[in-house]
């Protein structure tokens, strides 16, 4: 097919022993819009490398605008006008707007002498082309990563490009932003532009693409037209499986009881106002909002690291101080943080020091010292109860999947046998079939009796797991859902983003 | 125009400078002559040179603090060779120690561009080994005036061009302030209308960015480091010919600290990627006022080492607190 930018052929490739793509083709037409779905470790990073010949393939070969490679050079790539836009987006943040969209060009080709009015002039020429206006002065570090990657699209635009790659582009953007981002891909499109869009939100797949193709375990399933798909088949394509989606039932008869914990008027200057709620056992109660809305500020005063200006907790009926984490971890309130790298994991550690770490005082022997079988014996309980992958529990924590390292700070908490559990964010960055293993534990936890708080950016997750949900913005909690299983998700949406403001009350 | 100025780190350094010479002539009205500031130049020329050089490694997201190892001995080899061989030429001086600071600038790139080490750990490493050599070799006894070839004599008393004071004594603008002269334009063309110079700040800013693009990195280090060491050995040649001296035991120890700080206050930031050519002069032009005026003040000369530490810890401190402070008012930025 001469109207196809790119095709790639059979191609195979094994890292070290594991076959990370076996046998896999794409084509991608002229101005298409071709997205590469598939969960982690599904092959797709390596794919993309080798089309941009960073990686160079065992076998197979790659055709660019009718010509055949069996091993391509980046820079060779680059001149075939092949772009990609990684998901740090390779920016230089010390540099100008300007600097940083010529910078590369001139870099290709081999200029030596330059001035900042010659760059302002290829940068302005460049952001001209896809209708945007960004100060070219201004340091790339001060943009948002929403700018950031414009100003990343438009050097890739400068430098010929008749196909970009995005990798994940919309991972760490708002919601209107992507569809800003989305508009100028349809430009890109419209100027005869291919784009290979790689993502694992699904959403997405269907609003921006013409084909999918779907990538997993290193093997090709197959080329679908977008049209013909829809979440269920899309997510059983991506994993193999497919997920029952029955919202959580909470025994509503154990509202009779007295309440578990119990927040009465809580209040923070600046972060939230006045919020009062009561959870019982086994409830998973949902708190959605959008960032910024206090939800996160309300989790961590609970958890002892927050102090709080007004307002009282109680558990069990009893007021009760919580000053810092040590004191709610006596409580029993254990507390999941969103960003799991850096607060939830010693990521270089081993995964068994980090399941440990919260109850080393329980492990010690009568000298004072770690009880070592005892530690063994909790160690290896905690990975094969949450069925974490990993040869041994003295393997580090950061070689781990995302899903894994979940499961390594679920079970850290567990382990002190928490009565309330609040979880941020507890599936962000997780592939799906991760996802819902960890919605099973948490469901799980909550059937036999733990109270759970669920903070979360998705909605689907949200909806689907929760008997009940708060939605909180600008620091108030602005409506309480009982009868979550009516809900759906654009009117929860709606009233997260408060879209439809007669709507909420 | 005004605010773009008052944002700069150059802008509030120049304030000080001036406060600083103000509080000085307040105190010693002997310090405002020309006759001082020709003085000045001629003594520090020098270190600013190393600073320029400094600079643009530092820019890069490197560092070396093997240069007054590399000035030191292209001075001490110089001068050795020059009496061996019995012939007064600067050129060759200049030419045996810029040729000891390529070799050695060579050396430091190599380790660095090929197998990836640390760059503080090479030119740490590099610079105790062979100065360590040199002494062995050429031993350490310094070389007196009356035994010094007479171009490093000529070279530290020319004079661009001659004034005479009240009191009828004669002083000058050293050949030297031509020198840095001609090394902060070379540089400054290279940072700012090169390309060479730009991917130099983009490597500060982001090297796994600069590798992607297909620049060849390896050329790039090459070059650095023996422009580095180019510098160092016009440095040691200069510096012989300052004191009419040359032990091999001088530089090694006294230049590294003024030269960090002098850089370090010009607002480069050790993480690379930021910093200009104005700044770092006018950090070196601070850091030479208050080595060689504190005397002025009646302050005893060995609180020198301790003033610039003291500026050191307490101008990094400002420009951090300042970016902090920036930093955080974009964050609120961008929370509304």
């Amino acid at each position: 097919m001469a109207d196809n930018v790119l095709e790639v052929k059979h191609i195979f490739k094994a890292y070290q022993g594991v076959q990370a793509l076996r046998d896999v083709s794409l084509s991608v037409g002229r101005g298409e819009v071709h997205c590469l779905v598939g969960e982690n470790g599904s092959g797709k990073s390596t794919l993309i490398k080798v089309i941009g010949g960073v990686v160079a393939p065992d076998r197979g070969e790659i055709v660019i605008g009718g010509r055949a490679h069996a091993r391509l050079q980046a820079i060779e790539a680059i001149r075939e006008g092949i772009q990609i836009i990684y998901q740090d987006l390779s920016l230089y943040p010390n540099l100008s707007v300007s600097e940083n969209i010529s910078l590369n060009q001139m870099i290709e080709k081999g200029v030596r002498l330059t001035t900042r009015k010659k760059m302002q002039a290829l940068a302005a020429k460049g952001l001209e082309e896809i209708g945007e206006t960004i100060d070219l002065d201004e340091r790339v570090e001060n943009l948002s990563i929403a700018r950031k990657q414009i100003v990343a699209i438009t050097r890739a635009l400068t430098q010929g490009a008749k196909l970009i790659i995005m990798d994940e582009p919309t991972t760490a953007i708002t919601r209107g932003e992507v569809e800003h981002l989305f508009s100028v891909i349809s430009g890109l499109k419209a100027r005869g532009i291919s784009i290979v869009f790689v993502s694992h939100k699904l959403s997405e797949v269907f609003e921006i693409a013409e084909s999918v193709t779907v990538l997993r375990d290193g093997n090709k399933v197959g080329d679908y037209p977008a049209a013909e798909l829809d979440d269920a088949k899309l997510t059983f394509l991506m994993t193999g499986q497919s997920f029952t989606s029955s919202p959580y039932r909470f025994d509503e008869t154990r509202r009779g009881e007295p309440p578990l914990l119990e927040v009465r008027g809580l209040t923070k200057t600046g972060q939230f106002t006045d919020i009062s709620f009561s959870l019982w056992p086994g409830e998973i109660l949902g708190i959605v909002g959008l960032v910024g809305s206090g939800r996160t500020e309300v989790a961590l005063t609970l958890f002892g690291l927050n102090s709080r200006d007004a307002g009282t907790i109680l558990m069990d009926g009893k007021p009760v101080d919580v000053k810092s984490p040590e004191e709610a971890a006596k409580l029993g309130i254990a507390y999941l943080p969103e960003d799991r790298l850096n607060q939830g994991l010693f990521v270089a550690r081993a995964i068994g020091d980090n399941i440990v770490v919260t109850i080393l005082k329980s492990l010690l022997s009568r000298l004072r010292l770690i009880d070592r079988p005892k530690r063994r014996e909790v160690e290896n309980r905690w990975i094969e109860r949450l069925k974490i992958k990993t040869p041994t529990a003295a393997a580090a924590a950061f070689g781990l999947s995302g899903g894994n390292q979940q499961r390594v700070v679920l079970a850290k908490w567990l382990a002190t046998e928490p009565r309330v559990f609040i979880l941020d964010g507890p599936t962000v960055g997780i592939d799906i079939s991760s996802k819902s293993n960890i919605h099973e534990i948490i469901r799980n936890l909550a059937e036999h009796g733990m109270a759970i708080v669920m903070i979360s950016d998705e909605i689907p997750e949200v909806l689907r797991n929760c008997n009940r949900i708060l939605v909180m913005r600008k620091g108030r909690i602005e409506r309480e859902i009982r009868n979550v299983h009516e809900m759906t998700e654009e009117r929860l949406f709606d009233v997260v983003t408060a879209r439809r403001p007669e709507e909420v009350q | 125009m005004v605010k773009r100025l008052l944002r700069r780190n150059e802008t509030y350094l120049c304030f000080v400078v001036i406060a600083f010479c103000a509080t000085v002539t307040a105190v010693n009205p002997a310090f405002f002559t020309l006759q001082n500031f020709f003085d000045l130049l001629h003594d520090s020329s020098g270190s600013a040179i190393l600073a320029v050089g400094f600079l643009v490694i530092l820019l890069s997201g490197g560092i070396d603090v093997s240069f007054p190892a590399v000035a030191i001995m292209g001075q001490y080899i110089a001068v050795k060779a020059l009496i061996a061989l019995h012939v007064s030429s600067l050129a060759l001086a200049l030419a045996i120690s810029c040729g000891v600071g390529l070799v050695f600038g060579a050396v430091n790139a190599f380790f660095i561009s090929f197998f990836n080490i640390s760059t503080l750990i090479v030119t740490l490493g590099t610079s105790g080994l062979f100065y360590g050599a040199m002494l062995q070799v050429l031993g350490s006894a310094g070389v007196y005036a009356s035994v010094l070839p007479n171009c490093f004599k000529v070279f530290g008393r020319t004079n661009v061009f001659q004034l005479k004071t009240l009191t009828g004594s004669s002083y000058g603008l050293s050949v030297f302030a031509l020198v840095l002269a001609g090394v902060v334009i070379l540089s400054w063309i290279i940072l700012r209308r090169t390309l060479l110079g730009r991917v130099i700040y983009a490597m500060g800013g982001n090297m796994e960015a600069v590798r992607r693009s297909g620049v060849n990195i390896r050329a790039i280090q090459f070059f650095m480091y023996c422009y580095m060491g180019l510098l160092a050995g016009v440095m040691g040649v200069m510096s012989g010919s300052l004191i009419q001296y040359s032990d091999p035991t001088y530089i090694v120890d006294t230049e590294l600290l003024p030269v960090l700080a002098g850089v370090m206050l010009g607002g480069a930031s050790i993480m690379g990627g930021a910093g200009t050519i104005t700044g770092t002069l006018l950090g070196m032009a601070l850091i030479a006022l208050l080595e060689k005026n504190l005397v002025l003040l009646g302050i005893p000369s060995y609180w020198d080492q301790f003033f610039v530490g003291v500026v050191l810890v307490v101008g990094v401190s400002v420009t951090h607190i300042q970016r902090r402070i920036r930093g955080r008012r974009q964050l609120s930025l961008l929370r509304e």
